[in-house]
């Protein structure tokens, strides 16, 4: 893996940060369409482990521009509006993956899947929080409304999701390292 | 799959402003709404919002599905919530008994734990407040998706103060839409050809998701080994050295100032009113009393 500073934001992260955030808005829109298994209101999205593993193999910028715009891009295809808050908080989803990457050195052991999948379990705890806490000043909804009605269903199903796909994305991403020379 | 983009030319007045002009005036209404609870402001923003949003002229048959989710959302959420609880409310609708419409008091059998629900007029005006205010920022944010050209995002947000390399990925990001789409219609195809039956996903739901990875590992590798391609070609075109130039430029137009001019004294005279003068707190109309019979 190739030594890069994290706050960088070269040729290689515009053009990752862009295919993160298109990835996560096409792959969250298709699995809106394949309806997917739900708990309650709240659909599972297995697509948000894209901007944790952008965040992870790129950077923080590239992290939580994945998830930031690729969450206005799902949203704009479903036809859902925009939710500036929401789509900040996936972009966190995003960011704070992406610092885990300074802790990692090989996308195949057992210690960097843990550290990714702590740091991915932290940026969907911080986001989904910020998320439903903003609802507290955009909605006017109380606190134990933002963390049992939103932030319990998202922030829930964002970490099974990240825990158990990131992982299988790093190892796969390992494979290719190698043959690109990047 | 088929993946298609919201927007479509209009011919409207709305898109005939500058995208940055629009971006504005929607992020002033945004920050000076939610400083306010009294309804007589709040339905001043929400017409100011619903004359905008008729302007973008949307059908029915466009919005149908978004208006199903934002209506469900904001009566029974977030209507019905607040009137039995007054959750999110002031003191006076929280606490306040002045008023009460209805009360009950139920014992639940085997713990005896009491619950006593109780409607008050304060609570109805609170719950009424709280959904023109939601409905109003619903109505403001709706239209984005449908009437803003895809192609002038990047130059947008260039010209709002976005670095060129931040506005330039935003740009890129739109343009690989309809092609990750083909992969991932591609993918699910190859699967299915060898007997992947995703819409028949079995075991909990950890065990669903596992199961989900052959879908999204292919589409997310190929399209990093192609994107390196693309950073080649960039790199060899020195992207970044120097300030880059767009294919779209973006003029103001004499509409487009009075617009912003509008944006920037509403946020201005919203800030002063409710900060400065403490005018815009939750009210209780006297009507409401007296149609509720007090």
């Amino acid at each position: 893996m190739q030594e890069r500073k994290w706050y960088a934001f070269g040729t290689r992260e515009v053009v990752f940060a862009a295919l993160g955030a298109a990835l996560y808005g096409v792959l969250s829109f298709a699995t809106n369409m394949l309806a997917l298994p739900a708990a309650g209101n709240v659909a599972f999205r297995p697509a948000v482990c894209i901007p944790m593993f952008f965040g992870i193999a790129f950077g923080p910028w590239v992290g939580f521009i994945s998830g930031f715009l690729g969450n206005i891009i799902g949203d704009a295809l479903s036809g859902w509006g925009f939710w500036f808050w929401w789509d900040l908080g996936n972009g966190i989803m995003g960011l704070i993956p992406g610092f885990a990457g300074l802790l990692i050195r090989d996308f195949r052991s057992t210690r960097s899947l843990t550290i990714a999948d702590v740091f991915s379990a932290l940026g969907a705890i911080v986001g989904m929080l910020l998320a439903s806490l903003s609802e507290i000043w955009v909605s006017g909804v109380d606190l134990r409304t933002a963390l049992v009605g939103y932030f319990l269903p998202a922030g829930l199903t964002n970490v099974i999701n990240g825990i158990i796909l990131v992982p299988i994305l790093m190892v796969a991403y390992s494979a290719i390292t190698a043959r690109t020379g990047r | 799959m088929l993946v298609s983009w919201r927007y479509r030319e209009r011919n409207t007045l709305i898109q005939k402003l500058d995208p940055r002009a629009r971006w504005i005036f929607m992020l002033a209404v945004l920050f000076s709404v939610i400083q306010f609870w009294d309804l007589r402001f709040l339905l001043f923003f929400f017409a100011l919002t619903l004359a905008y949003y008729l302007l973008c002229r949307l059908t029915w048959q466009e919005t149908r599905r978004i208006w199903t989710f934002v209506l469900i959302l904001v009566v029974a959420i977030i209507g019905l919530n607040t009137v039995l609880t007054g959750r999110g409310g002031p003191t006076e609708v929280l606490h306040g008994r002045a008023h009460v419409l209805w009360e009950a008091r139920w014992t639940i059998p085997g713990v005896s734990w009491e619950i006593n629900p109780t409607i008050t007029v304060e609570k109805v005006v609170f719950a009424v407040a709280q959904m023109v205010r939601m409905l109003t920022v619903a109505i403001l944010f709706i239209p984005v998706a449908y009437t803003f050209n895809p192609n002038h995002y990047g130059i947008t947000f260039r010209r709002l103060g976005l670095p060129d390399k931040v506005a330039f990925s935003i740009d890129l990001a739109f343009r690989f839409v309809p092609t990750l789409a083909r992969d991932f219609s591609i993918t699910l195809d190859a699967q299915r050809a060898r007997g992947y039956e995703v819409e028949k996903l079995t075991g909990g739901p950890i065990a669903q998701i596992r199961k989900l990875a052959p879908l999204i590992v292919p589409v997310t590798i190929s399209a990093i080994v192609g994107a390196e391609d693309i950073i080649n070609a960039m790199d060899l075109r020195c992207f970044g050295l120097r300030p880059r130039t767009w294919i779209h430029e973006l003029r103001y137009t004499p509409r487009d100032y009075a617009l912003i001019a509008f944006s920037v004294l509403l946020l201005i005279v919203s800030t002063l009113v409710r900060v400065l003068w403490g005018i815009g707190g939750f009210w209780v109309p006297d009507w409401a009393l007296r149609w509720f019979g007090f």
